[in-house]
């Protein structure tokens, strides 16, 4: 009898145990950067609270780590936690998390978000604008080898994040919604 | 509007049926959005014999051999016992038969052979092969002089009568069948113009402001073709434009023209539907004011344009972008419209957007992809074909709207859109309102509310059909 109650225990510790997405397989966490990464100055582009313009440009500071792919997910870090604030609002749905991201010999940046980003979003397109370019804009800003984006969701392609917005090509940077100049346009101006 | 027996029931209307030799005007009535005809009056005219049995609460009309049975609350009649259905059901009500229009063509015309014709919109009918030439309408301000033209395809003789306000313009041909019940134009002398046969004898109403001087009828082209000029006041009635065909190189030659309206198919999108909400709130979703609005500028077309109008989901269903646009290619529509509301971290905007498909998406594909992706070009590009046009219609929607809803701001923003990528015409998305904004989304669910933004949407869509951009489709 003991043993049956064993055997019972064991296959419910299995199934809770199980791999989903509330309980991913973790690896050993590695950190994006090294102590000896000299920090460099970004520009992570949040919702603004008023909408116009849709994106504001907040300078922040990241560390200029070996990898790209490091440097690209301490930008997304940056977007995950921001709080609410007066003027700006969170761009990603709460606890959404970054399960991979890879960028292509293109300059492509896959993103592989949980799916979170999607079922917690409240919907809307000019919200649904603002969670996507937050990411499409950071990341190409910032990192200038990453010419396009694309996102998905739960490891697969998605048409839409909340019904709108097209998620099936790769997406480049828009500034025309953001407060923030191209940087050739800005160089130009500087000259 | 008040609570009828339960159904709910609009202003009555004189509804005239032009028969080849005689017409009778009856009064229509509205239940439920149906427009319901009384059945006794049209048959009497007729000369149909009839038994009205109320036991049985049936009414048979006969017509030689034929017989047609109708049931009280019922949308099955029977035809020589072959029953056939009706999209609404028959009433009866204070001892009165009410049949909704379709009656007409499926019923009446089976059992007498007589043809109706009735233009969604409008209230009249023809029957038969009765003679109503068409009769069309264009108001003009023309520096001192307001000029109405109309233009017939039969000669006409007209009249005039004036007061202070109004001016009556008879016309002497009874039937005639007007392309546009009522002009837009407004100015310093004309308030509005409409058309008007309620009692079965065509007319055309003038509200004019004090400003009228006089009122001038000119014939033209054998009086196919009047100038209605109302002429201001203390202008010098000689300086008045005379009314020509061959127009002075100043005079806009639209005004001779008939205004060609080229966009005469419509598919408005629902937007989400089914398990896809949308936005919500704790009372609102999405999915519901959207079929709502998208229902009632459905009616505001047809009874504006007389166009096609189609709903991409006329339900809740859910149904992917791709399918929504498809339904406007596959059924050639010179516009799209998809219809959403917003929802706004921020609870005092009123959050309200028309988007137009950003101007070069899916060009890194096509440019710099590799002749291996060119294989694979996927349907995505298709918005290209007549994004100009999008852009010009997005310009007319924005003052529009922004004319009629005072204190809401409609900009024109571009976004990578699933919904419009692969339409092939025309093609917005309008997106009014913000669901996490208390009051705006109390005045989205208002009907009075809903009935104006129809209106205001149905102007656009109606100026834009009169534009130049729209005939690039």
């Amino acid at each position: 009898m003991g043993f049956f109650v064993n055997i019972v225990g064991r296959v419910r510790s299995m199934v809770n145990e199980r791999e989903t997405e509330e309980n991913p397989f973790k690896p050993p966490t590695q950190p994006l950067y090294a102590p000896t990464d000299p920090p460099i100055s970004a520009k992570i582009f949040l919702p603004s609270a008023s909408g116009d313009p849709l994106l504001l440009g907040q300078d922040d500071t990241i560390f200029k780590s070996a990898e790209l792919t490091n440097r690209a997910r301490q930008i997304l870090q940056k977007l995950q936690e921001v709080p609410q604030l007066d003027a700006i609002v969170p761009p990603l749905p709460k606890d959404t998390k970054i399960q991979d991201l890879f960028i292509s010999e293109q300059g492509t940046a896959f993103i592989d978000f949980s799916n979170t980003i999607a079922t917690g979003h409240p919907g809307g397109v000019l919200n649904e604008m603002a969670t996507i370019y937050s990411i499409v804009d950071s990341l190409t800003y910032n990192i200038p080898e990453i010419k396009q984006v694309k996102i998905l969701v739960g490891g697969v392609e998605k048409e839409t994040l909340a019904g709108h917005c097209l998620l099936l090509l790769p997406l480049e940077m828009d500034l025309s919604i953001t407060n923030v100049m191209p940087r050739e346009e800005k160089t130009a101006l500087l000259k | 509007m008040f609570i009828f027996g339960g159904l709910i029931r609009a202003a009555d209307a004189n509804f005239p049926i032009y028969f080849p030799n005689s017409k009778v005007v009856v009064k229509a009535e509205t239940f439920n959005r149906v427009t319901y005809l009384p059945l006794k009056e049209i048959i009497e005219h007729m000369g149909l014999p009839y038994t009205d049995a109320l036991a049985l609460e049936t009414l048979t009309i006969r017509s030689g051999n034929n017989r047609l049975v109708v049931t009280k609350n019922s949308a099955l009649i029977s035809y020589n016992d072959q029953i056939v259905l009706l999209p609404n059901p028959i009433l009866r009500e204070d001892g009165r038969w009410l049949v909704p229009l379709e009656f007409l063509t499926t019923g009446l015309t089976r059992l007498t052979g007589t043809e109706f014709r009735y233009r969604p919109g409008t209230s009249r009918i023809f029957a038969d092969n009765v003679d109503a030439p068409e009769l069309e309408m264009n108001a003009q301000t023309l520096g001192p002089i307001t000029r109405l033209t109309i233009r017939c395809g039969a000669a006409l003789k007209l009249d005039v009568k004036r007061d202070d306000q109004r001016a009556v313009v008879s016309i002497d041909h009874a039937p005639v069948d007007p392309a546009r019940e009522r002009l837009d134009l407004r100015d310093r002398l004309l308030r509005s113009v409409a058309f008007d046969d309620s009692n079965g004898e065509p007319k055309i109403l003038l509200e004019i402001t004090r400003d009228v001087a006089d009122v001038r009828i000119t014939p033209a082209e054998n009086n196919r073709i009047f100038f209605v000029d109302l002429l201001r006041r203390g202008e010098p009635i000689t300086e008045a434009v005379p009314p020509s065909l061959d127009a002075p190189a100043t005079s806009p030659k639209p005004d001779t023209a008939p205004v060609e309206r080229r966009v005469r198919v419509i598919v408005i999108d629902p937007g989400h539907g089914g398990m896809d909400v949308g936005t919500h709130n704790a009372t609102f979703s999405e999915k519901d004011i959207t079929l709502v609005l998208a229902r009632k500028l459905r009616s505001a077309l047809q009874m504006r344009l007389g166009t096609t109008v189609l709903l991409t989901r006329d339900s809740d269903i859910a149904l992917d972008n791709e399918a929504r646009s498809a339904v406007a290619n596959n059924n050639q529509a010179n516009l799209f419209i998809s219809l959403h509301t917003g929802y706004s971290a921020n609870k005092l905007d009123s959050g309200s957007s028309i988007f137009v498909m950003t101007e070069n998406f899916g060009n890194a594909f096509t440019t710099t992809g590799t002749a291996r992706d060119q294989l694979f070009l996927p349907w995505y590009l298709g918005y290209r074909i007549h994004r100009q046009g999008s852009t010009a219609a997005a310009a007319i929607f924005q003052e529009e709207l922004s004319k009629a809803i005072p204190g809401w701001k409609f900009p024109v923003r571009t976004a990578p859109l699933a919904v419009l990528s692969s339409a092939t015409m025309p093609s917005l998305l309008l997106e009014i309102g913000n669901l996490n904004n208390a009051m705006a989304s109390q005045t989205l669910m208002d009907n009075a509310f809903q009935t104006r933004l129809a209106g205001t949407i149905a102007d656009a869509v109606q100026r834009f059909s009169e534009s130049p951009q729209a005939a690039a489709n």
